[in-house]
């Protein structure tokens, strides 16, 4: 708005209004990323009494050798992509849902659709925790009663079912946030859209698949680059449902990079994961608003 | 047609009961009993109703409400930190035009994107030298690294909508900018700010990774992180103790929450768009 006063050669180069915020981000965020990239070039085990030394790419080629890299990247593209999915269907089905009802009735349905996204994750995980229990857990006791399952099911202790079992407690957190998202998109939708669509007799799906659905798009990628992105960094879910196992099951790379930190201290090797991380992550983050341009 | 509208409301219905049925566990389990918490075959509702779980967070080993002023205080002062650096940045970026704006505006919001792990042996080293680690200085400094860059786009689309010749009079008078901003915008965004507070706010008392590697003192943990320590101490088979401290831990955030629901989806989209 105010572009176009001056022409742009006189234009300062910074703002000191900005300085306070650049600065702290440059000490809490520049430097660890910068140091990260020089941390993942050293031997650095924090627990042995000789110093750092430089060691290249060793710990990227031991990286690429590590089994438990592979998995973690796997789980990771599993829970970050499977929850997101799921979520986003779910929070569509009741936008669309909620919609069909008149609103002033439904602020307090919409308000207790809302609640789990207000628990906090670490809490999120007991509870899921303690309804999974295979001796005394409400989701076995619930599937026993009704002849569902004919013996508890071990949820989080069994290899394959953890890591779904997980990601459902994930789904339960997040569906809230895509409900609420796309309810606002849909009620953005103009109204004469609507009605013309209703004139050419849309009804039921070919009206949601066909008129609302092109509508909802950039929110609901916005939305999912979002969630993407904060599942990549999810910890407390893991962390206190399972800690990454059994074995190494649920390990997300964010779960192996805290185990490589904080337990065994080897500061040098999680960083170098932690930087291709960062590559991914951001690689990903460039394509998909690419993506969105491109409407 | 009515068919329809039964199947939605039996939809309708099953997602009610999805939303809720865990909150409501987790509350009858914190008026359980010991033995009744952990019955192997759950009773749907507390038989023998008590408030030990409850009256055992005040008194039992671990000093929960000295874990519930930690994180208040921490949260809070995250809060305010984050929103009054954040809020001359904002403004600038929103009025001023000077050449390294993209740059600068690009920077913040990818710090936003950053894993956080990324920067954890890094800010863990950075905070240990600064003789931080295990304070509440330090923690504060931990959530800063998101706090800030978001509240700075969200605070931008707050003062966006505020038309600018609202700004000319105070412009005219000589005032300062730093004195416009404070005197004239500020009150005007006074509900904006308040919500950009109140999701750092959230977002820290969501952060467990950072108490977990940051503070080694169990008396200066949070209740996130101290959920997690007293699992494998006090709780181990307290299931009604658990759910007692977890309703204790997310009733600030539930009314946090409620408080800006409205806002949500606007502050958790805000500069996702890029809209530099």
């Amino acid at each position: 708005m105010a572009a176009g006063r001056r022409p742009p050669g006189a234009e300062p180069w910074l703002d000191w209004m900005v300085l306070p915020t650049v600065g702290v981000l440059a000490v809490v965020v520049g430097y660890p990323v910068v140091y990260t990239l020089v941390l993942s070039a050293q031997h650095y085990n924090f627990l042995e009494p000789e110093p750092a030394r430089f060691i290249g790419a060793a710990n990227y080629a031991q990286l690429v050798a590590d089994r438990i890299f592979w998995q973690a990247l796997g789980n990771t593209a599993i829970y970050t992509f499977g929850s997101v999915l799921a979520a986003a269907l779910l929070g569509l089905v009741l936008a669309l849902l909620v919609e069909t009802y008149a609103s002033p009735r439904m602020r307090l349905v919409r308000a207790l659709l809302l609640t789990p996204w207000a628990v906090p994750f670490v809490v999120t995980a007991f509870l899921f925790r303690y309804m999974y229990l295979q001796n005394g857990g409400v989701v076995n006791a619930v599937l026993l009663h009704a002849g569902i399952v004919r013996a508890p099911v071990a949820w989080l202790n069994n290899a394959s079912l953890a890591l779904p079992s997980v990601m459902v407690a994930n789904v339960w957190t997040m569906t809230p946030f895509f409900f609420l998202l796309l309810s606002a998109a849909l009620a953005g939708i103009p109204n004469e859209v609507i009605e013309s669509a209703r004139v050419d007799r849309a009804r039921g799906m070919s009206m949601i698949v066909g008129i609302k659905l092109p509508f909802l798009r950039s929110a609901l990628l916005v939305g999912s680059l979002l969630m993407v992105i904060s599942n990549f960094n999810d910890f407390a879910k893991i962390w206190a449902t399972t800690q990454g196992g059994p074995g190494y099951a649920t390990t997300t790379l964010v779960v192996y990079v805290y185990r490589l930190a904080f337990e065994n201290f080897q500061f040098g090797y999680a960083s170098a994961m932690g930087v291709v991380w960062l590559l991914l992550l951001m690689g990903f983050a460039v394509a998909y608003l690419r993506a969105l341009r491109l409407r | 047609m009515r068919a329809s509208r039964i199947v939605q409301a039996i939809a309708l219905g099953l997602a009610l009961a999805w939303s809720l049925a865990p909150i409501y566990w987790m509350l009858a389990t914190s008026f359980k009993n010991e033995l009744e918490a952990s019955a192997l075959d759950p009773t749907l509702w507390p038989h023998a109703a008590t408030l030990d779980n409850y009256r055992g967070l005040v008194g039992g080993t671990l000093p929960f409400p000295t874990f519930f002023v930690n994180t208040v205080v921490t949260c809070l002062a995250t809060a305010a930190v984050a929103v009054a650096i954040a809020l001359p940045a904002a403004y600038a970026l929103s009025r001023a035009r000077f050449r390294s704006r993209g740059a600068v505006a690009y920077g913040i919001l990818v710090s936003r994107m950053l894993p956080l792990v990324v920067l954890l042996a890094p800010l863990y080293l950075l905070l240990l030298h600064a003789h931080l680690l295990d304070s509440n200085l330090g923690l504060v400094v931990g959530f800063t690294t998101f706090g800030l860059p978001f509240a700075v786009w969200m605070l931008k689309t707050f003062i966006d909508a505020v038309p600018i010749e609202i700004e000319e009079s105070a412009r005219v008078d000589g005032y300062p900018r730093w004195q416009i901003l404070l005197r004239v915008v500020v009150p005007l965004i006074l509900p904006g700010v308040l919500t950009t507070a109140t999701f750092v706010f959230m977002d820290a008392w969501n952060n467990l990774i950072f108490p977990l590697s940051f503070m080694t003192t169990l008396e200066k943990q949070t209740l996130p992180a101290a959920l997690v320590v007293s699992f494998t101490g006090q709780f181990k088979t307290d299931w009604g103790g658990m759910m007692a401290a977890a309703t204790v831990t997310t009733l600030p955030l539930m009314v946090a929450f409620f408080a800006v629901q409205r806002s949500m989806v606007r502050g958790l989209t805000a500069g996702a768009v890029a809209g530099v």
